[in-house]
């Protein structure tokens, strides 16, 4: 029942084909099981389900599979035991999935997911499980484009880093934490010669070890909270960190650089690359004091974040429902505790996708969601391991969990954020282009990116979204989570035209 | 700016789209200072998920004197107010069969008895109009006084505009009822108190018939979904406006446009046929498919339906916009490849879905209807924004008392009850 508008296009196309010069191939795939993600979650989903005797397919989006902890470096330069050993775990892990039957493959982003298993139908438009039953989801990247029909998803995507703009964030030699951990343990180049490390969260210190590791030099770090006693509490109460928070720690013993507490960046400073960066003591409320600002030069690298965001456009694309928790890194999947079964049938979310914790809970909750999926197909009774599983997950989930709570952002971020500052890079707009769409009676994100472009670009508002909703919230003197949020939408990641119609394709 | 809401007003526009934007805009420029209400972002609902196109071209034969009227009356707009990215771009229909070639040129002469100026093209001629457009079709249409605005920002500038005349504007206020004592409206309840008002326009697109109902005002309006691809920025490659040729007409009928926005992205939107909304219980989502039971407020979709207290029967579109249909991928990736193979290897960015309102003869209801102080101006069919600089006219004038530059005979609210007992 095509329209009479289109229905032509079908028929000429048969006649006349200058149309896609090149088939890009789309290869299919059936599993009982397709992970998202293959990293610490994904991996060991995609183990316990394939054990369980169903057939996993992992889709990922990086060239390698790993994750951003168990990162695999493209040859193998590897600078001392620690990384060794998280290189070293990570590929036992890989190896430990594939050889229980999970086909990986990797360099394929989703784009877009759907019920049953077939191909479109008029009608088909909410992303649920239809009567048939079952998944089709839809990847391309360097790897290929392949489509994977599945009976159940489990979605561990993860996290990036939850960035907030300033003046100067776009030049060269500044990014967030998690990017410079990247480049440092995929190329092993620091990076930077010096590097300014800010924010705020546990991971400053291991962001700080892989750039030392990787031959850098780090300035100082600046951590935004300032409240060491307690944070020194918790670590008291949880000796299961003490060895990795003392092989972490070394370096500071060592002398190596320091670390300084209740002063955020409020600016990257340089020509052509960063050269320095201005930081303020922050007040009571949580709002740097531009009145007592200091500067620390002789960098040529400054990574600033406040922690992670959970990668949630998959688990929202499905239906699932998702809770605001800020220390949890914001909108977080939400999950069922002793199967991590999402709120749509058929759809189980593991790792940072349901709340920032890390990568031990990660690697549990991946193998209670891969186990409690299997058994939802008729794989066997799995309830007694996910018990014992939970148990195991309960300490380190309730550590992270509380030292998290200890680095939520600042409040006041948004006073650094003067008008000439870049919010949205993909549009290039400014924060006084968004101010101004605010005074004009936008009132929200939705408002502001339809009057000013923020938001509304290549990144689709995974990058700056997170700072707007700080900027407008203190505009407008409301809480970030009234402030809303980018709404999913297909395709999840561009996709090119002729891909998706080769995909679509009947 | 002040968030909290006035206690009175001399008039209440529910609904800060176009159309309501446009009629703040007229009513504020006369001395009359509106207060516009709207449940979600400004334009945020069909207004700013449209393409904005300012055409006079295969349209309603007998709003010609309008259409005209409202073409020139956005050039004004751009002149006097600016900064919605006005282009005359011209528009192009292709036609790709044969018999409507013929329907083309029943257009054509119409158009051109009317004082207009649209010709038919061989395709040699379309692609010295538009180079990209290389696909195999047989003819094309062609009215180059046409003209595409930025949607967002004509809602923004109107509003600005109206701002700076006297209105105040209201986002994320939704209205549950109108108020009336005796046969006139006295004010409107919303969810962030109560305002005073002898004045209502009625301005809420799909969403205006649930309002209209509680007060005996029964709008034939039906839901429509409309569906657009955006592409990635990419260099400029599509000049015009190009559209399909509309040969049969009429509420069921699938409708094509494509477009290249000023900043990079081809956007492509279509309707599909069957598109319109039979039942409340057809709606293509159910509420709250995507998040049930979420707190999580989404970009503007999650309209406040819930909170309207609307008569049983009337049909609106679904709270939350779903996403759009997988046939509508395929076929509209198909259709712009068919005409414009050279895109093949850009990106698509982003899809949606909006919701247009359907009367049984394609025109807007503009006018007063029910009790004393209520007045419609809504229905805008998928193509509103051309026609909303003469609906606010329409109203302005009607409120005033003053005599409208066109017919305003074919807008009445009361059309179809009286077509009906005739």
């Amino acid at each position: 029942m095509n329209s009479s508008t289109l229905s032509f296009a079908g028929k000429a196309s048969t006649g006349h084909s200058h149309a896609p010069s090149k088939d890009p191939g789309v290869e299919p795939f059936s599993c009982d099981v397709c992970v998202v993600g293959a990293g610490a979650a994904g991996l060991s989903a995609a183990h316990a389900a394939a054990a369980c005797g169903t057939s996993v397919v992992v889709l990922d989006a990086f060239p390698r599979p790993g994750g951003q902890y168990y990162m695999q470096p493209p040859a193998a330069p590897l600078a001392s035991a620690k990384a060794m050993r998280q290189v070293t775990d990570g590929a036992a892990l890989i190896a430990e999935a594939e050889r229980a039957g999970a086909r990986i493959l990797p360099g394929r982003e989703v784009w877009g997911v759907f019920p049953g298993g077939g191909q479109p139908e008029r009608g088909t438009s909410a992303a649920a499980p239809s009567d048939a039953g079952g998944f089709t989801l839809h990847a391309d990247g360097d790897g290929g484009a392949v489509r994977v029909t599945a009976r159940a998803i489990v979605v561990a995507t993860g996290a990036h880093d939850r960035v907030v703009p300033f003046p100067g964030w776009t030049l060269p030699g500044v990014m967030p934490p998690g990017a410079g951990q990247r480049l440092a343990k995929l190329s092993g180049t620091p990076p930077g010669r010096r590097t300014l490390i800010a924010g705020s969260g546990a991971f400053l210190l291991p962001v700080a070890s892989s750039i030392l590791k990787a031959g850098g030099e780090i300035a100082a770090i600046f951590e935004a909270d300032n409240r060491v006693l307690a944070a020194a509490g918790i670590v008291a109460r949880n000796p299961s960190i003490w060895g990795e928070l003392a092989r972490l720690a070394r370096p500071l013993f060592r002398a190596e650089f320091e670390v300084h507490r209740g002063a955020v960046v409020v600016a990257a400073l340089g020509d052509d690359r960063v050269r320095a960066a201005r930081l303020a003591p922050l007040d009571t409320s949580g709002t740097p004091d531009l009145a007592q600002t200091f500067e620390i030069d002789d960098i040529d690298a400054l990574l600033v974040g406040y922690g992670f965001r959970p990668h949630v456009e998959l688990t929202d694309a499905l239906g699932c429902t998702h809770d605001f928790d800020e220390a949890a890194g914001g909108w977080i999947c939400r999950a069922a505790p002793d199967t991590f079964a999402t709120t749509v049938a058929g759809v189980f979310a593991a790792g940072e996708t349901t709340g920032i914790a890390g990568s031990r809970p990660a690697l549990l909750s991946g193998r209670i969601a891969g186990l409690a999926a299997a058994e939802s197909l008729g794989f066997g009774d799995t309830s007694g391991e996910r018990r014992y599983l939970v148990e195991r997950r309960r300490r380190p989930a309730a550590f992270a969990a509380a030292l998290a709570t200890h680095f939520t952002p600042p409040a006041g971020l948004a006073a650094a954020i003067t008008n000439d500052t870049v919010m949205c890079r993909c549009e290039d707009v400014t924060a006084g282009e968004v101010r101004a769409a605010l005074a004009d009676g936008a009132d929200d994100a939705f408002g502001a990116k339809l009057w000013s472009r923020a938001g509304m670009g290549l990144c689709q508002g995974r990058v700056c979204g997170f700072g707007l909703a700080r900027l407008i919230a203190a505009e407008r003197g409301i809480d970030p989570e009234e402030v809303g949020f980018n709404t999913p939408r297909l395709p999840l990641r561009p996709v090119k035209l002729s891909t998706m119609q080769a995909a679509l394709k009947e | 700016m002040s968030t909290t809401l006035p206690k009175t007003a001399e008039v209440v526009i529910i609904g800060g789209g176009i159309v309501g934007a446009a009629t703040a805009q007229a009513l504020a420029r006369t001395g009359v200072k509106p207060l516009v209400l709207e449940k979600g972002a400004f334009g945020g609902a069909v207004s700013g998920a449209s393409l904005a196109c300012i055409s006079t071209h295969m349209m309603d034969l007998d709003e010609l004197p309008l259409l005209a009227w409202t073409r020139a009356r956005w050039a004004e707009l751009d002149a006097e107010i600016g900064g919605f990215e006005y282009n005359r771009c011209g528009q192009l229909r292709f036609i790709a069969r044969e018999h409507d070639i013929a329907v083309a040129e029943g257009w054509i002469a119409a158009e051109r008895a009317a004082g207009l100026t649209p010709e038919l093209l061989d395709p040699t001629a379309v692609r010295a109009v538009e180079p990209a457009l290389t696909g195999p079709i047989l003819a094309a249409s062609w009215s180059a006084l046409d003209a595409v605005v930025n949607p967002f920002l004509a809602v923004r500038a109107l509003l600005a505009d109206a701002q700076r005349h006297g209105a105040t504007v209201r986002a994320h206020t939704p209205v549950t009822a109108v108020c009336t004592e005796g046969h006139r409206v006295t004010g409107v309840t919303t969810t962030g108190g109560h305002v005073d008002t002898p004045l209502v326009v009625l301005a809420a697109g799909p969403w205006a018939a649930r309002l209209a109902a509680p007060l005996g005002v029964v709008l034939p309006m039906l839901p429509r979904k409309a569906q657009c691809l955006a592409t990635v920025r990419v260099p400029p490659v599509i000049r015009r406006v190009v559209g399909a040729c509309e040969s049969t007409g009429g509420v069921e009928a699938g409708y094509t446009q494509i477009q290249q926005a000023r900043e990079g992205q081809v956007l492509f939107n279509t309707v599909l046929a069957g598109g319109t909304v039979q039942s409340p219980g057809s709606s293509p989502a159910p509420d709250g498919a995507r998040s049930a039971g979420s707190t999580r407020v989404s970009d503007g979709e999650a309209a406040h339906d819930s909170s309207l207290t609307g008569a049983a029967n009337s049909v609106v579109p679904p709270s939350i916009v779903p996403p759009v249909d997988l046939a509508f991928v395929r076929d509209s990736v198909e259709t712009l490849l068919w005409l414009f193979p050279g895109l093949a290897d850009i990106q698509v960015l982003r899809s949606w879905v909006r919701y247009e309102a359907v009367t049984p003869d394609s025109r807007f209801v503009a006018g007063p209807a029910g009790p004393d102080g209520l007045w419609i101006a809504a229905g805008d069919n998928g193509t509103g924004f051309v026609r909303s600089p003469a609906i606010g006219r329409l109203i302005t004038d009607g409120i005033l008392g003053r005599t409208p530059p066109f017919d305003a005979a074919l807008y009445r609210a009361d059309r179809f009850t009286a077509t009906a007992a005739a």
